[in-house]
């Protein structure tokens, strides 16, 4: 798929001879150099100079930090590049064009995906310098690194065909751009507003009802509600963080907040999260196969009224 | 090539194509023609497979366009009415990318596409970035793109459009080039003077019905039986009037100084007759013969009735 796609070589053809992506790859590794090297001189030589003691823990700290960061700059960037894919060639009037030729919808949307998740490689591995920051002193493995990559990739794969989702679904590009960035900001926010919202609801009820005995009060509990969190690729990277540090709970602490779920889940969680989030990329690329074939997408009502609009505005033409 | 029987599409309450009917053999060079709204658009997207019909038969080369879509892409070279190119890509880059979506890769795509742009008078612009072109040459470039996979059917949507005459020129000649080396064509435009130059079919459409259709001296010798036939006559005028107001065949009888202008029925043998009976009563005519009719009055004519609506 990745050699042979024309889509996907004419994608990176031009996204390689565009300024925008080399400003992407500048502006992010700026930020993290910017940010990792901050936190490197806060952290060692700040505190040498004026403690006179030096933490060699803050490492982990440090590459928590940089993975945070890496982290939140792939969410912004990768609806920015998928949520134009489609509707993008629809506002250039290129698309009829493929759609004529012998590739078929699912390839047109797999030679996408593969070019955006490609660009996203890139501006990652040219962060690969930076990151090492963290092996200067030790403690943080190479096995670490390579998770991380993974965990971005998948994070990347997921956001990615949500984006292209949106951007077959909806003609203009802005609109497609705003509901990615909505999906993306509900799945990382979203889901934990939600969980802090029931939970507090519950607080509530339970503060109202024990009045008397409020000794033997029972925390709020959302059980298996709290498995809403595996759509969520920012708990998929705390979980990665809990399973390299044995050490830290960042995990189980986050969700005991929220009461107990089922246990199975919660030891591996990253593992089931990351497959959920590519099962739901899969329905995402077939579904967005589907809605981009004309004929399939010409059986519903809404793609014939859509059509005879847009139609009926451009020079009144049948 | 391309068969379509009983084609219909709604776009909501309105009516695109209300039963249309077209056939087109293999070599010719149809001129779709019909004023803005008839439904030329719609009926080129369904054979290139972008738009489902409601109901009807389309069939090319014997593929059903619903059902084997692999095959009829195969077929077919599609050329859209709007069309965008893509930046940063060079004319050679276009082209290879197109060719590559048939499968012709590497030294063949190339060679492929310097034949084709040689075709299109392009192969000077291989290198240039395609939204360097200028209109025409887009049009042009577009045009050798939809050859590639060498289709048998060219289904283009009036790839002359919003181009200046030199390059109006230069796109027939083109067409022309491609129909008489024995490519199926099928050409759209609003203008049909211009098409009736190079095309050896004519099909006009007018709200979603094919209204007339056939060979361009077809369609012109029955336009020409409606055209008025002119008299002018040495002598007895009135007799002539008399005689010409007994004959069944004859209508509308108008006189302008010695020409009548008569609407006649009849072919040429009763025009023959015609002649006869007048000259036998000592009308000597100086004249006989019907008025020429051209392709943009019978297009205006046929199409009048749309315009005001539309």
């Amino acid at each position: 798929m990745f050699h042979t796609n024309p889509v996907y070589k004419k994608e990176l053809k031009i996204s390689v001879r565009t300024i925008k992506t080399a400003m992407i790859i500048l502006a992010y590794n700026m930020i993290l150099a910017v940010i990792g090297l901050f936190v490197f001189y806060a952290s060692f030589d700040y505190k040498s100079t004026i403690a006179g003691v030096v933490n060699y823990h803050n490492m982990m700290n440090l590459y928590e930090i940089l993975s945070v960061i890496e982290f939140a700059l792939i969410l912004f960037i990768v609806p920015a590049i998928t949520s134009g894919a489609i509707s993008g060639e629809r506002e250039r009037q290129t698309l009829d064009i493929l759609l004529t030729t012998k590739l078929t919808p699912l390839q047109i949307i797999r030679g996408k995906l593969a070019s955006s998740i490609s660009l996203i490689l890139l501006i990652v591995v040219s962060s690969l310098p930076i990151l090492s920051i963290v092996f200067s002193i030790g403690g943080i493995r190479i096995i670490d690194l390579i998770q991380l990559m993974m965990c971005i990739v998948v994070t990347a794969i997921f956001v990615g065909s949500i984006g292209l989702f949106f951007s077959v679904l909806f003609r203009r590009t802005t609109v497609s751009t705003v509901f990615t960035y909505g999906t993306v900001i509900f799945l990382v926010l979203g889901t934990i507003g939600i969980l802090t919202g029931v939970y507090l609801i519950i607080n509530v009820r339970i503060d109202t009802n024990v009045v008397e005995d409020a000794a033997h009060r029972i925390a709020p509990n959302l059980g298996n509600m709290i498995l809403m969190l595996l759509v969520n690729p920012a708990i998929t990277l705390l979980s990665l963080f809990s399973n390299q540090f044995k050490n830290k709970e960042f995990l189980s602490d986050f969700l005991n907040n929220y009461g107990q779920c089922n246990r199975v889940v919660t030891e591996h969680w990253f593992g089931i999260s990351v497959t959920i989030q590519l099962l739901i990329s899969i329905i995402l690329i077939i579904m967005s196969a589907r809605l981009l074939d004309p004929l399939k997408r010409g059986n519903t009502k809404r793609g014939n009224s859509r059509r005879s609009k847009t139609k009926r505005k451009k020079n009144n033409q049948y | 090539m391309l068969r379509i029987q009983n084609l219909y599409k709604r776009y909501g309450d309105y009516i695109a194509l209300n039963g249309l009917n077209l056939y087109l053999k293999k070599g010719e060079l149809l001129g779709f023609v019909g004023p803005n709204g008839a439904g030329k658009t719609t009926t080129m997207r369904i054979a290139a497979g972008l738009l489902k019909a409601d109901s009807g038969e389309i069939y090319v080369d014997g593929i059903d366009v619903n059902k084997d879509q692999k095959k009829l892409k195969e077929k077919i070279g599609y050329m859209p009415d709007f069309f965008g190119v893509y930046d940063n890509l060079k004319v050679i880059e276009y082209m290879e990318f197109y060719a590559s979506m048939y499968g012709i890769i590497g030294n063949k795509a190339k060679q492929i596409s310097m034949e084709l742009m040689d075709q299109v008078n392009l192969s000077d612009k291989a290198n240039d970035y395609v939204d360097e072109l200028s209109r025409g040459m887009k049009q042009r470039l577009c045009l050798a793109r939809s050859l590639v996979h060498n289709p048998d059917l060219l289904i283009l949507d009036e790839p002359a459009s919003g181009l200046d005459p030199r390059a109006r020129v230069e796109m027939k000649t083109i067409l022309k080039n491609l129909s008489d080396n024995g490519r199926t064509i099928i050409v759209s435009s609003h203008i049909l003077p211009e098409l009736a130059q190079m095309c050896t079919t004519i099909g006009i459409i007018e709200k979603g019905r094919m209204v007339v259709n056939g060979t361009v001296d077809e369609i012109m010798t029955k336009l020409n039986a409606t055209n008025p036939i002119i008299i002018k006559v040495v002598n007895n005028q009135e007799e002539a009037i008399t005689l010409l107001k007994t004959n069944p065949l004859v209508e509308n009888i108008s006189i302008k100084e010695n020409s009548i202008s008569i609407g006649f029925l009849g072919d040429e043998i009763e025009e023959a007759k015609l002649i006869r009976t007048l000259v036998e009563n000592n009308v000597y005519l100086s004249s006989f013969s019907r008025e020429e009719g051209d392709l943009e009055s019978l297009f205006m004519q046929i199409t009048a009735h749309a315009e005001q609506e539309v």
